[in-house]
This record gives structure tokens, C-alpha cells and sequence, in this order.
């Protein structure tokens, strides 16, 4: 198809100082280039050097880490456009939520991405984690990055409960009710766990009481759930997730033996 | 069309047909991502709104809707027209003096006459006049206040302004 003048179009292209500075190899296939590649670029630059060829079959590894990083940036993503139409506030909440699915547009659309993309990652971080369990990949020398990925989990779901209360509905309510009840049985911080009431905790000044900003759940626990899902736990993951993934390049990848 | 088949094999076309529908998706969830920022419904003071009948408006200035709604409503003596309260340099809020029969701008001084020209001061432009109509049904003045007339005025010696009967127009005018 006109093949002659996007021959040199492309060759154009190619022959800018914008071209170059973004692309700075060309595709001959050297190992020195391969390297290079590797080397000077952002993105190929996460990756290690090397990696075993069994140890990224499909049917090994299923992807799921992998899925569940990119519902991690999806969930990002979609998050902060939620932000700009919800409120944390008790008057509001729920109305935002309900405007965001009736009047706003693909509102619907983003909302739900939110939704199932967390639901989905729960899931996967689940199976990721069993097959890592299923394959002994959390033996030595990788302890330390299943205990990362411990942490992971844990904070995947906080990250999923934090997110329940939001929409402020009766859904939410009482699943906070019932969270935060559980969090007052914790040993020695909350006042119905064991040594609890002997360590002085009272319903005013427990782990309960400084999760939900207060004695009962209102304004100051939707606050303090949407700093925690919005900004506190975003962050630990990130963190979490950097160590996770440098742990991988530096152990290597397992694979079958 | 001898040509077309010619220079479409079915490998072009199933390849136009691929990269077409991969665009298409991009295209698609980026025209989304930009109407997502657009909201359709605003929990903001309405910007068309009634103020009453013409008669219920003297010859002269009054400031009746300055408060609540923004604007200044004229009577003259060939008919009404509704002013937007905004000064033209940096968006503050003009006063109108009876006795100097000009709008004065607190912030940096600018000087308004009664028709919107610039008698003084730093402002660019005239103010804005809103598009107005009688309502059919109930004979109330309909203003939009997002509909302003916005004529390029000439500068002289008084200052920036603009011939009257120009300015006095549908729908930024009203005849009654």
C-alpha cells in the first residue's frame, strides 16, 4: 500500500533528534545492542538482564503477579478520577456516589473499573500467592519476599475494606460496624480483648476508638477511612511493591526445576 | 476501482481492519476519560434565571440582583437591558455611585459609565451585557447570564466606548 512514500515518512521520523533521544538503538539484533537496550531504557530497565525461559511459561506463573500489578495501576488510575466527584463528607457521600452512577458521564463506566478491578485483585493476589505456596517459591533464598508479600496481601485487604465505607450506603455502615467491633477484641489495645480493660482501655481511648476517629461510626470515620484507602495505604503498597519487585530481580526467578 | 484492487491485497485490509478497531478502543476510552471531567449536572446558583417583569423596573439603575445573581438592571429611555456586575480587568465587583453616575472598581480603580463604557482605569473592555427575553408564558425577564455581548470598542479621548445604538440590540436588549 503506497509503500514508497511511508518508507519515507518513516525514515523521517526517524532521522529527528526527537526520534533519537527517545529511541537511542536501532534493532540490530547484536548482543551488545540487546544489552544496551536493557541498560539505557526506563521500562526494560525493571526487568532483570536475564531470565530463565521456564520460569515465564504461561502455565507456571499464570501472570497473576503480573495481573495484579495492573489491576494495582488500574485502581489507581480510576481512583483519582473518582476523587474528583466524591466527597467525604456524611451529606454528600452518598449523593456523590449516586450522581457519579446516574448523571455523570461514563461515571458508571470508571466506577465499576474501581469496583471489579478490586474485587479482581483480591483474587488474584490470592491465587498468585497460592501458586507461589503450591511451587515451594517461597523457600530459600525467597523467605523474605513471601513475608513482603504477606504484608502485600494484608494490605490489599484494608485497602478493600477502607474502600467499603466510602459510599456511605447502610452496606457499608455496618460492615464498618462489624470490622471495627473485631478491632476492639484486639489483645491488650482493645477494650473487649484479652487485658484490655486491665491495661486501662475504655471505649474512648482504644484502637477502635483512634481507628474510627470517635465512639460510634460518623463524619470523623469517613474521613479518616478515605484518608487511609486515598492516600496512607496507596502509599505502603507502592513502597511494599518496590522492595517485592527489587526482591524478585535480586533472588531470581523460581521456576521448575 | 481498478486501482483499489491493485493496492489492497486482503493482508492490507485485514491489517487496516486490526489496527483500525485497536485505535478505535484508544480513541474511545480517551474521548471517555475527557467527558468524565465535563459534569452534567451543577450544584451551583442557576446562570438562566427570571427577575421579575419589565415594569417592575423604574427608568434608571437598580441593583435589586447585584447580591444574589450578579447583575445590574438598566432601564433607559428606549427600553431595559441586564449588566453583569464583573469588572472587565481582573474580575472584581464594580460599585454603582448615584451622585458621580458611574460604576467605580474598589480594587485598581477602574471607571464604568451608566452604559458600560470605560471612562477610566486599567479595564480592557466594556462590561458584559447578558442575553435577556420575555418569558411568553408569565411576561418575567429570562437572563442567561453565560450569554453576554461583548462588542471591540473604539478608544477616544473620554475613553473606551462603544456607539449605543449598537450595543442596544436582540437579545441583549429590550424594547418595553
Amino acid at each position: 500500500m503506497a509503500s514508497g512514500k511511508s518508507d519515507k515518512i518513516t525514515e523521517w521520523i526517524k532521522s529527528t533528534q526527537v526520534y533519537k533521544a527517545v529511541f537511542r538503538h536501532g534493532y540490530e539484533d547484536t548482543p551488545r545492542n540487546r544489552s544496551l537496550t536493557t541498560f539505557s531504557n526506563v521500562l526494560y530497565h525493571l526487568h532483570p538482564v536475564k531470565t530463565r525461559w521456564e520460569s515465564i511459561r504461561f502455565r507456571y506463573t499464570w501472570c497473576m503477579g503480573g495481573v495484579s500489578l495492573l489491576l494495582f495501576v488500574m485502581l489507581a488510575l480510576t481512583g483519582v478520577m473518582l476523587m474528583f466527584y466524591y466527597v467525604p463528607d456524611v451529606r454528600r457521600a452518598y449523593q456523590d456516589i449516586k450522581d457519579m452512577m446516574t448523571v455523570v458521564s461514563y461515571g458508571t463506566t470508571f466506577r465499576n473499573i474501581h469496583r471489579f478491578a478490586a474485587q479482581g485483585m483480591v483474587a488474584t493476589v490470592w491465587i498468585h500467592m497460592t501458586r507461589v505456596f503450591l511451587t515451594g517459591s517461597y523457600k530459600s533464598p525467597r523467605e523474605f519476599n513471601w513475608v513482603i508479600g504477606v504484608v502485600l496481601l494484608m494490605l490489599t485487604l484494608l485497602l478493600s475494606w477502607t474502600g467499603y465505607l466510602l459510599p456511605w450506603d447502610q452496606l457499608a455502615l455496618w460492615a464498618i460496624t462489624v470490622g471495627t467491633k473485631m478491632a476492639a477484641a484486639t489483645p491488650l489495645f482493645g477494650v473487649e480483648g484479652p487485658f484490655g480493660t486491665q491495661l486501662g482501655m475504655r471505649p474512648d481511648n482504644d484502637v477502635k476508638f483512634m481507628l474510627l476517629g470517635g465512639t460510634e461510626v460518623g463524619q470523623n470515620a469517613l474521613l479518616r477511612f478515605y484518608v487511609l484507602h486515598c492516600v496512607v495505604l496507596p502509599m505502603l503498597v507502592v513502597l511494599f511493591l518496590a522492595v517485592h519487585f527489587w526482591r524478585v530481580r535480586k533472588d531470581g526467578f523460581s521456576g521448575p526445576l | 476501482m481498478k486501482d483499489i484492487d491493485e493496492t489492497i491485497t486482503r493482508r492490507d485490509f485485514f491489517s487496516l481492519v486490526g489496527w483500525g478497531g485497536i485505535a478505535a478502543t484508544f480513541g474511545g476510552s480517551a474521548y471517555s476519560f475527557y467527558k468524565f471531567y465535563f459534569p452534567n449536572v451543577l450544584y451551583e446558583t442557576q446562570k438562566v434565571f427570571k427577575i421579575g417583569k419589565p415594569s417592575d423596573y423604574p427608568e434608571g439603575l437598580s441593583e435589586k440582583w447585584k447580591k444574589e445573581r450578579q447583575v445590574w438592571v438598566v432601564r433607559n429611555e428606549r427600553g431595559i437591558y441586564v449588566m453583569i456586575s464583573i469588572c472587565r480587568h481582573l474580575g472584581c465587583t464594580p460599585n454603582w455611585f448615584q451622585d458621580k453616575q458611574a460604576f467605580l472598581c474598589p480594587c485598581h480603580g477602574s471607571i464604568f459609565s451608566i452604559e458600560g463604557n470605560v471612562l477610566g482605569g486599567p479595564s480592557p473592555r466594556l462590561l458584559w451585557r447578558a442575553a435577556i427575553k420575555i418569558d411568553p408564558t408569565d411576561g418575567q425577564i429570562v437572563v442567561d447570564f453565560n450569554h453576554r455581548q461583548d462588542p471591540d470598542p473604539v478608544s477616544t479621548e473620554q475613553g473606551l466606548r462603544v456607539d449605543e445604538a449598537s450595543r442596544e440590540v436582540e437579545p441583549f436588549f429590550l424594547n418595553v
